[in-house]
């Protein structure tokens, strides 16, 4: 999971970089996995606690939430809809919590309602940014170029910020689930591991989808690319200090729509944004009917032994 | 090293104004001297010298190409950029195509002519200078390139009718015959020198609007 989560995720902070030439996938993949290791150990620990608290787990019940979450994903890719890797483990953690009855329910209202706000609110922090450096940008006397270096430094920094809130919100996707479950393995132990999962997923298969970014929700330029990674980073940051794995596909399309709205709703492709909601409402409920599914095979399978 | 990068282009790109400048100085001087004494064999240096000075902006230009393919830019600068000089690179070819017009085709300025015919090539240039200055904004201040353009949509205006009067004025005499057509052509060729750099104005604000936020 966390192999996938890096392989796709990354394209969020670092695509536009690298399409661009502004930085070399090498250079751009080193960069991403040293921060998203980073961001894992320094401020990971809290998403980790909010999915291992979410409902009871057994060893049977690991495996089937980490099967259940892996099929949706690939399912998701297969329909070519946008992934949410943490709605599908959320999914899958409550189709066993409402299975088992351990569903805790305030966790779960907490992760929905964080869902919900993360496009939103990434949609009013790019709105706001955009704003701001419109402001610089047209009082500033500058170059054409010299705009482009202080973009090419921008992309860069907001890159390597993305990079660390990705690894501190989304590591709780890869390993949150096992916390607790293995006696000697702390939460501290889980983040570094699921750090450098989603590390290895950079490093070794997010350039393709590096290169495909930008063709999707509206084109972006140098400018509102940073100004898009600034607002997705802030606003997974915001969600990792809370505690709460968000998608950063959600928090990266929301704040492309917040430019939107600013820059003219024109430019935006409402087709793409239809499968965005088909994707947004369907991972989480797939996920939960698999690992339910799941669960009561595993069951009946128990009692015929 | 993206400043190093940006620092070259920057002055490749001041070279290659400059050398559309001299171009139009050639051109002026060039035109002037045939007005004076008719003589195309004796203007001949001079049309060399607008030659000269469009073949270097012409490999200036090809060098800034090369140079930007070579080394990264965003890649919406860069095509912005290449068009520009694409442009304006039609500027001097235009001057040059005047000059060659009048070796080929032994253009005759009728002598009573001559003063607007000056006229016309100066504000011409001077559309061109402005064309210039608009250009070089782009690389200092690129939100006040766009006020730059409006100089050269006035030069251009002026051109065009300076260009009609002249035409209208060369066909309203009683002797038409094929010099007065070549004539016409060839004040039709000057005037396209303004026509151009109108066009590399147009370009300038397309820069402009994109990055305007």
């Amino acid at each position: 999971m966390g192999w996938a989560l890096g392989a796709n995720d990354a394209a969020n902070v670092f695509g536009t970089a690298v399409a661009s030439r502004i930085i070399s996938f090498r250079n751009a993949a080193i960069l991403c996995s040293a921060a998203v290791i980073t961001g894992a150990i320094l401020q990971g620990r809290g998403g980790i606690h909010t999915l291992s608290a979410l409902t009871h787990q057994t060893h049977m019940t690991l495996l089937v939430v980490s099967l259940a979450a892996a099929v949706t994903v690939t399912l998701m890719t297969f329909m070519r809809l946008p992934i949410s890797t943490s709605q599908a483990i959320v999914g899958a953690i409550a189709g066993i919590g409402l299975s088992t009855g351990s569903m805790q329910w305030d966790g779960l209202v907490k992760v929905v309602i964080c869902w919900v706000a993360t496009p939103i609110g990434a949609m009013i922090i790019a709105f706001i940014f955009y704003k701001l450096l419109g402001v610089f940008i047209r009082h500033a006397p500058m170059s054409i170029l010299t705009r482009d270096k202080i973009l090419w430094g921008g992309l860069l920094l907001v890159g390597i910020y993305g990079s660390y809130a990705l690894g501190a919100n989304n590591v709780a996707n890869a390993t949150g689930i096992f916390s607790g479950q293995f006696p000697g393995i702390s939460d501290r132990h889980l983040a570094v591991f699921g750090g450098l999962a989603i590390a290895a997923g950079v490093l070794t298969y997010s350039k393709r989808v590096m290169l495909a970014v930008g063709s999707g929700v509206m084109h972006l330029d140098a400018f509102t690319a940073f100004v898009a990674v600034s607002a997705m980073s802030v606003t997974v940051h915001i969600f990792a200090v809370i505690g709460v794995p968000v998608s950063t596909s959600q928090a990266i399309i929301g704040a492309i729509i917040g430019i939107g709205t600013v820059r003219g709703i024109h430019n935006i492709k409402f087709r793409y944004l239809r499968n965005i909601g088909f994707g947004w409402l369907l991972t989480p409920l797939i996920a939960l009917i698999l690992s339910s599914s799941g669960y009561a095979i595993f069951c009946i399978a128990k009692t015929q032994i | 090293m993206f400043a190093s990068k940006q620092k070259e282009i920057q002055q490749q790109v001041s070279e290659y104004c400059a050398s559309v400048i001299t171009c139009m100085d050639s051109f002026q001087n060039a035109v002037k001297q045939y007005c004076g004494n008719m003589d195309r064999v004796a203007a001949k240096a001079a049309f060399m010298e607008v030659h000269k000075a469009e073949s270097k902006a012409d490999d200036i230009r090809r060098e800034i190409e090369v140079m930007m393919y070579s080394k990264s830019l965003f890649p919406e600068s860069r095509g912005d950029i290449m068009g520009l000089l694409e442009t304006m690179d039609k500027v001097p070819n235009q001057a040059e195509a005047a000059v060659l017009m009048i070796w080929n085709q032994h253009v005759e300025i009728p002598e009573k002519y001559c003063p607007e015919i000056l006229e016309l090539v100066d504000v011409c240039c001077r559309s061109v200078y402005a064309m210039v200055e608009a250009a070089k904004t782009l690389f200092s201040n690129f939100t006040n390139a766009a006020v730059a353009v409006g100089k050269i949509d006035e030069l251009e205006s002026e051109a065009d009718k300076m260009e009609a009067v002249l035409i209208e004025k060369v066909f309203s005499e009683e002797v038409k015959d094929i010099s007065s057509i070549i004539f016409r052509d060839f004040v039709t060729s000057v005037a396209h020198i303004s026509d151009r750099a109108e066009n590399v104005g147009d370009r300038i604000r397309i820069i402009v609007a994109k990055r305007t936020i």
